[in-house]
């Protein structure tokens, strides 16, 4: 299982597209940073949590569709074909699945933490800035559910049908369209810059609203339940 | 010959794809996002609406949905395991060649069919401001070149990664910058191009030759990234640095390549249509330069003739000056960044330097003038204006010379003395301008244009006289309509093409109740050149501004589509307004340059009265929304802003991010803060009719020639108030 699931990452992370997504993000991120972020959001500093939220929501389209495009590694045509082999193989064909969508989480994982450690590049080098503590918060709230959702619902959607991954690429940009409920609101970024307004302080600490965490704990476990469940119906 | 047989094929493979015409559809449906989804202009006018905000959407949807489709053509050997077959056929180089030309062939089509399906319903929907060649433009700069570009683009993403999933990625990254970060920023927004307002009434040449620069730049830099991309073509089975090795062998490819990309460099860098003026906005470099020992300033004459084909201007400038020094001097000139100057003294040339620094669109010369008491210096001028850099994302195109308008403002007109102290008789000058017979030279202020020659050429030549260091002049395809109101005559100047519009609008009736307003709370104006006041309509540009005798008028104010919003009656004339008031608030009661730190300034009560204005014209709801209710916001905003409560904070931030914040700041003061004061004010003295009465004896109060400025504490003291009595909650 683990020679499999490095054997998986290595595959996923050792190979061009990796490197050209990597640096794409990078570069895309720096210019959020320097042109959005270092103007801060709501009043707030730029290296508050909602000026960093925010930041990290106009990240996710770009790592939603990174994540489905490692799903594309095992969904497609010719994984399918190659399928036939592996599942020859004295390993259950769910376990097998699980250690590549474990694989595809680590790369995407990868990612994002390139996304953070360039907003640390950013925080240091602008404002001398190292709190990361207060940013772990928002991280994870902002990064966690829609990725893992993003990796169960693309290999739901890839074993149905693969040229649905592509398709299902294009989900976060409808969303930063559509006036979402303030329960929604993360899914488009726009709780980072509204829900501060509402709390009537200056600078205020990072909360939550009980109707968004319920919204991302939904959209976690949603995602986790595909994860586990994408899988095995092949197996 | 292959590539030339092997097109038409191509052509008709693609054009057999449901997909191609799937794309093809879209992209011609795609400018009805314009009309109600995506709406990047800022204006009402009415090309802006249903003319560039169409356009636009086509060329970001349209733009979108070729890439996409170029890199499913592209990858379409590879997806269907024949790649192998097809290069053994034909050579990779030729087929991406083939394929290339047949995408750009079919957006070429697919941009035809949308200008033939759209024409119909943008001259419906825009009415009798429709024009021809503004269609035709729009169509082809703001759409039809988004489409090759992103093509390229796309290709270029494909043919050196080989990979449908990277090259996806790539271009999705690059049209997104363009779509948010580069957004702003007039050279990098490749999809989208900055276009915040199309003029009705006039022309938008600058605004298209922009746009046409933008494209044209990155058109060749994509072309240079696809030809280094068709390099990388791979063949014989060979991976990236092995395809690359053997196509590089014809060096005519890498020279074309890198041809293409260095001319894209360069016009990136030597971009001719903004200047690159101090960024920060409250420097005054050039009006502290120290004034000439024994210098003074006799008068000059100016000739300029702009060319309206072009957009370009050329000019004479004669200054007699008198020197009591008896040594050499350097007189100091600003002068438009995108104009060159020659001089010479008494018939003999001399050194005319630029010194690199510019600033307000203004770039500084150094003319280094002989000793001698008088001197008659001679300054030979031109070229394609620049414009400030300011400008450049939020209000494009503003110095527009065509055949039916033009603005040419101080160092626009000539070049701006800067160091050289008045005679006896003040900055006595002549303009004589050259123009189109067609053309109604208006002077901004109380100076009148005669015309003093007509020549054979279809031009005739005006002359006006004025006494000031600078001078703004208006003209174009005007009509003149004479008002009586306020006890004066207003000379009002508006666009042949809008008659029409300002007619429905009641324009006339507008400007009487603004000027009798002011007469009737605060007093009549005077003038030194008679009783009479020109009204100008300027071209869409956002804002205006006022002079002695003149004041400015936007286009946007009398609008057809503001025609039909009720909430204003029946037009808004917001700039108007504030402009006019303008004559009694900053030219008849002068104010001195505004502290950094005390929002006082003429805007205060300049922009309070246009507020009592609209309250009585329009209702109090809607001055309440569109005045006090917005100037609250921003006041908030500005004072709950990150970096005004921590300034510290924003002086460790680099020096071009300090200004670019500080001065997205800088108005917040000076345009809301102080007419809440003032409003916080009425309310203390015991309502409008009080302050009107505080007002009226300010406006006529006896003026000190030696400090001639109405200030802050004269206001205060005029009030009964302190400066604490009016902090705001």
């Amino acid at each position: 299982m683990t020679k499999i699931f490095c054997y998986e990452c290595r595959r996923l992370v050792w190979n061009k597209f990796f490197f050209g997504l990597l640096l794409v993000l990078l570069f895309y991120g720096w210019q959020v940073l320097t042109g959005v972020t270092l103007l801060g959001v709501s009043h707030t500093a730029p290296f508050s949590p909602w000026s960093f939220g925010d930041y990290l929501s106009r990240m996710v389209p770009l790592l939603w569709i990174g994540a489905l495009f490692f799903l594309t590694f095992f969904t497609s045509g010719k994984a399918r074909r190659a399928a036939v082999l592996t599942d020859a193989a004295p390993m259950p064909p769910r376990r097998y699945a699980m250690a590549r969508c474990a694989a595809a989480l680590a790369g995407t994982a990868l990612l994002a933490l390139a996304c953070l450690a360039e907003a640390a590049v950013f925080y240091g080098r602008y404002f001398g800035w190292y709190g990361w503590g207060e940013l772990l918060l928002p991280a994870v709230v902002a990064l966690v559910p829609p990725l893992v959702f993003a990796l169960g619902s693309g290999a739901l959607l890839g074993r149905l049908r693969p040229w649905l991954v592509y398709v299902w690429m294009i989900a976060p940009l409808v969303l930063l369209a559509l006036p979402l409920p303030e329960a929604l609101s993360l899914w488009n970024g726009s709780f980072f810059t509204r829900y501060p307004l509402t709390l009537g302080t200056l600078d205020p600490a990072f909360v939550l609203s009980a109707a968004v965490a319920a919204a991302q704990c939904a959209l976690l476990a949603a995602g986790l339940a595909l994860l586990a469940f994408a899988p095995g119906r092949r197996g | 010959m292959g590539t030339l047989r092997l097109f038409p094929l191509e052509l008709r493979r693609l054009l057999r794809s449901r997909l191609t015409w799937l794309v093809l559809l879209l992209t011609v449906l795609s400018p009805a996002a314009g009309l109600a989804l995506y709406t990047p202009t800022d204006a009402t006018t009415m090309l802006s609406m249903y003319l560039a905000n169409p356009a636009l959407a086509g060329g970001v949807i349209g733009g979108i949905l070729f890439g996409l489709l170029t890199v499913f053509e592209l990858d379409r050997a590879v997806r269907s395991r024949v790649d192998m077959l097809i290069d053994a056929a034909v050579s990779p180089l030729t087929a991406a060649l083939v394929r290339l030309l047949s995408l750009l062939t079919a957006a070429v089509l697919t941009l035809g069919l949308t200008m033939l399906v759209w024409y119909p319903v943008s001259r419906r929907l825009i009415g009798t401001v429709f024009e021809g060649g503004d269609y035709v433009l729009s169509y082809l700069l703001l759409m039809g070149l988004a489409l090759p570009m992103a093509i390229l683009a796309a290709a270029s993403a494909y043919q050196i990664t080989r990979r449908s999933d990277l090259s996806l990625v790539l271009f999705a990254a690059f049209a997104a910058l363009s779509l948010t970060v580069w957004a702003d920023d007039w050279q990098l927004c490749w999809l989208n191009p900055c276009v915040w307002a199309l003029s009705d009434d006039f022309t938008n040449f600058r605004l298209f030759r922009t746009v046409a620069y933008m494209r044209l730049g990155w058109l060749a830099a994509l072309s240079g990234v696809w030809t280094v991309s068709y390099l990388c073509v791979r063949r014989y089975g060979k991976g990236l640095p092995g395809s690359l090795a053997r196509n590089v062998r014809r060096v005519y490819r890498p020279a074309i390549a890198l041809l293409l990309l260095a001319s894209s460099v360069t016009a990136y860098a030597a971009q001719p249509f903004y200047d690159n003026s101090n960024m920060d906005l409250s420097a005054m470099e050039l009006y502290e330069l120290s004034y000439a020992e024994g210098v003074t300033y006799l008068d000059r004459t100016i000739q300029v003739a702009p060319d309206t084909d072009a957009g370009t201007v050329s000019g004479r400038a004669i200054y007699r000056f008198r020197n009591t020094s008896g040594q050499s001097w350097t007189a100091y000139f600003g002068l438009n960044p995108g104009y060159d100057l020659a001089a010479a003294v008494n018939g003999t040339s001399v050194s005319a330097v630029p010194t690199g620094y510019e600033e307000s669109n203004m770039a500084l010369w150094a003319v280094a003038v002989p000793a001698g008491e008088e001197a008659e210096l001679v300054l030979e001028y031109g070229g394609f204006p620049k414009d400030w850099n300011i400008a450049s994302s939020t209000i494009q195109g503003k110095p527009e010379i065509s055949g039916t308008y033009l603005c040419l403002e101080n160092q626009n007109l000539a070049p701006y003395l800067l160091n050289v102290l008045p005679g006896e008789e003040g900055y006595p000058a002549t303009v004589e301008i050259t123009l189109p017979a067609h053309m109604v030279v208006i002077p901004f202020g109380s100076s009148e244009a005669e015309v003093i020659a007509e020549h054979a050429d279809g031009t005739k030549t005006w002359r006006y006289t004025h006494n000031r260091t600078g001078g703004i002049l208006y003209a174009g395809d005007y009509v003149r309509e004479d008002v009586e109101a306020g006890g004066m005559t207003i000379e009002f100047y508006y666009g042949r093409k809008h008659q029409t519009v300002m007619e429905a609008a009641g324009a006339v009736e507008a400007v009487k109740a603004v000027v009798d307003y002011c007469t009737e709370h605060y007093g009549k104006l005077s003038f030194g050149a008679g009783d009479t006041l020109k009204l100008v309509q300027s071209r869409v540009s956002g804002g205006g501004y006022a002079a002695e005798g003149a004041s400015l008028l936007d286009e946007a104010d009398f609008t057809a589509a503001n025609l039909s919003d009720t909430s204003k009656g029946a037009g808004a004339g917001e700039v108007m307004i504030h402009e006019l008031v303008h004559q009694w608030w900053g030219l008849g009661n002068m104010f001195d340059a505004p502290e950094e730190d005390s929002p006082w300034s003429s805007e205060g009560l300049t922009v309070y009265t246009s507020y009592r204005i609209a309250k009585e014209l329009y209702g109090e709801d809607y001055a309440q929304a569109n005045y006090v209710d917005q100037w609250r916001q921003e006041v908030d905003d500005y004072y709950l802003n990150f970096y005004v409560r921590h300034p510290e904070v924003l002086e460790r931030l680099p020096e071009e991010e300090q200004l670019a914040i500080a001065n997205s700041l800088l108005y917040v003061r000076q345009y809301s803060e102080m007419p809440l004061k003032i409003l916080k004010a009425e309310e203390l003295v015991g309502g409008e009719a009080a302050m009107d009465e505080i007002l009226c004896a300010l406006f006529n109060r006896e003026i000190d020639p030696a400090y001639p400025y109405l200030t802050y504490q004269d206001f205060l003291e005029a009030c009964h108030l302190t400066e604490e009595d009016l902090n705001l909650d």
